[in-house]
């Protein structure tokens, strides 16, 4: 188990590289000059020499590559070229936003998801409420988050204007955490967080009744009838063998979550970090660009760990190699 | 179900054609009601897509005027225009057709590639194993970590919006899923006793592939490139959506970009209900199609 703890650990250490080198790439290399791109005219010699040297633009590639692989390891990713300041200080209050929707979004989704794939699971196969739970999940799973962002903003805040479309509302003079208490934030986050539950729960759905399908025959569940005991409960024992699937699905889910929120961010104008990505590389701010990028791919790395450790945790019939 | 399985020795080493098997699921699937619905939504898009230069009533990208040689903004559906005309005076149910095509060539694409490269890629690593295989595993690892629409994002945005970038960049991405997948289900069937008595009667590596391994794993095929068709017309629209799509072209994610960021989403429905709907309607087809596939191969799922 410790073995491959470790083993795991060192792959993920290893993919980490594998995808900063890849931004590396995609960053320095594909852009033709990236200096007359980040540049602005009318510099002098000196302050345009002076800029490279800060951004990590002189040298060799190669110099230029061990350069910012440190800066990497030392969690230095410079600074933006538009808020003219170190780019975690633009970042760090951008993660929090996305965690405001992505987090809550994706758990109230899962329980929900949950709960109805359980019922549409344990239905009568082939029966009115299954086809109907499939289909409605399928279909809803095909609209596009931002589809189902468009279709929340009419609706709901043009036409009704019972919430507000755009941004997290005015601070004004709360600050840290009272900032999200306050009811005007809370009915920002309505829309936002509504659109990102819309968009998790069907695949939640479906993998609950999946699960639930596969369970129901098994010989466990034939006991538990047997026993006596009442369809509810008979149906909570295979809902809860089907949950591993589940809980396992979450974790790359909050990952793909975090990163698949960037549209209905842009929709709603919420500021987090996949808007920020988006506005960053139409801007050409490319160390913001890239500090996000980064970010999100760190997210899905370790959300895979966690998954397969936790699975391992959960299902005594995995074992490690 | 598996004529290779039935004890008859002549067939156990003959195989069966994966053109056949593909056929046989194909029909199999084609047995489930939702599939069917997806499959002709499927079709009577591909018609459309065909049909579209000459159903499409004006050049989607030339604006109207009036008789007054006024541009005719936000017109309402109206006898001249069917669907209205958008806030940059165009024919919206032009754009609208112009979109099959898009959406269309990008699923398409993608189907071929991914189908393509991933059953290559999956086959190979499955079957012969070995550093091939290593290889293969590492670079799906890295590759499974890169978070796919911030990625395309950025690749998009740096390569240039155009739409043979946009392909490219999601057949980067979408092959690495179906390798893996088909790699699996490879190592399953390699393992299987009627592969080792072909093996044993002199059957060669590549008949074992063809006529052994394929036929059984065709419906994990076809399954991944449904997903994937789905998948790449998902991030066509979104980063069309996001402003970074072909501006050359009419794609339907474009076509809500452009009314969401002109401020025009409460007003000018006719602009707005037809691409959101031929996305959802697109998408879901595939899914349902899909979902048939995904029961199909898993028989834990099949009704008992």
């Amino acid at each position: 188990m410790r073995a491959y703890i470790l083993r795991r650990l060192a792959q993920s250490v290893l993919v980490v590289w594998a995808v900063t080198t890849i931004m590396f790439f995609m960053f320095r290399v594909m852009p033709a000059d990236p200096t007359a791109l980040l540049l602005e005219r009318g510099l002098t010699e000196e302050a345009r020499q002076a800029l490279l040297e800060e951004w990590g633009l002189t040298g060799t590639l190669w110099d230029q590559y061990v350069a910012y692989l440190g800066n990497i390891l030392t969690g230095d990713f410079g600074s933006s070229f538009l808020y003219r300041k170190p780019v975690w200080e633009v970042l760090t209050p951008l993660i929090i936003n996305t965690l405001w929707i992505a987090v809550p979004g994706l758990l109230i989704g899962a329980a929900l998801g949950a709960a109805i794939g359980t019922a549409v699971g344990w239905a009568k196969r082939g029966g009115k409420l299954e086809r109907t739970g499939i289909f409605m999940a399928t279909v809803i799973r095909g609209v596009p988050n931002f589809v189902i962002g468009i279709a929340l903003l009419t609706v709901f805040s043009s036409t009704l204007g019972w919430f507000p479309g755009f941004g997290m509302g005015d601070p004004g003079e709360t600050t840290g955490f009272a900032r999200y208490m306050t009811l005007d934030f809370l009915h920002h986050l309505a829309l936002p967080l509504i659109a990102v539950i819309i968009y998790f729960m069907p695949e939640n759905l479906l993998l609950m009744r999946s699960g639930v399908v596969e369970n129901r025959t098994e010989d466990y569940i034939e006991l538990v009838r047997a026993k006596g005991v009442p369809q509810r409960r008979v149906a909570w024992h295979a809902a809860r063998n089907s949950m591993l699937p589940l809980i396992t699905w979450l974790f790359p889910a909050l990952a793909e979550t975090i990163a698949g929120i960037v549209v209905i961010e842009i929709v709603f104008s919420w500021p987090g970090v996949g808007r920020e990505l988006v506005l960053a590389v139409t801007r050409q701010d490319y160390p913001v660009a890239q500090a996000a990028f980064f970010l999100l791919a760190v997210m899905i790395v370790l959300a895979n760990l966690a998954a397969d450790l936790v699975y391992g945790k959960l299902d005594p019939r995995v074992v490690y190699k | 179900m598996n004529k290779a399985q039935t004890p008859a020795e002549s067939a156990e080493i003959r195989g069966r054609s994966p053109w056949r098997a593909a056929w046989d699921s194909l029909r199999l699937v084609m047995q489930d009601s939702f599939a069917v619905v997806g499959v002709v939504i499927l079709v009577l898009f591909i018609l459309i897509a065909l049909a579209a230069p000459s159903l499409a009533p004006f050049d989607p990208f030339k604006a109207m005027m009036t008789d007054t040689g006024r541009l005719a903004r936000l017109r309402p559906p109206s006898g001249d225009y069917l669907l209205g005309t958008t806030a940059f005076g165009n024919d919206v149910l032009s754009q609208f057709l112009h979109g099959f095509r898009v959406a269309l060539l990008v699923g398409l694409v993608a189907a071929i590639a991914v189908g393509f490269i991933s059953t290559v890629f999956g086959v190979l690593s499955g079957y012969f194993g070995g550093w091939v295989d290593d290889v293969l595993m590492r670079i799906t690892d890295v590759a499974l970590s890169i978070p796919t629409l911030p990625f395309s994002i950025v690749a998009v945005a740096l390569l240039g919006p155009s739409i043979e970038n946009i392909i490219l960049v999601i057949t980067v991405l979408f092959w690495r899923n179906g390798a893996r997948i088909i790699r699996s289900a490879v190592l399953t069937e390699r393992e299987r006793v009627y592969v080792k008595w072909a093996r044993a009667a002199g059957a060669s590596h590549l008949h074992i592939i063809l006529r052994h391994i394929l036929p059984n794993i065709v419906r994990v095929i076809f399954l991944w490139v449904t997903m994937s068709v789905a998948f790449a017309i998902l991030t066509e629209a979104s980063l069309s959506f996001l402003g970074l799509g072909d501006p050359t072209v009419i794609s339907w994610g474009q076509m809500l970009n452009t009314a969401f960021s002109s401020g025009n989403l409460r007003t000018a429905w006719w602009w707005v209900v037809p691409p959101s709907l031929a996305l959802v309607m697109l998408i879901s087809a595939l899914y349902l199609i899909g979902r048939a596939y995904e029961e199909q191969t898993n028989p834990r799922l099949r009704r008992r």
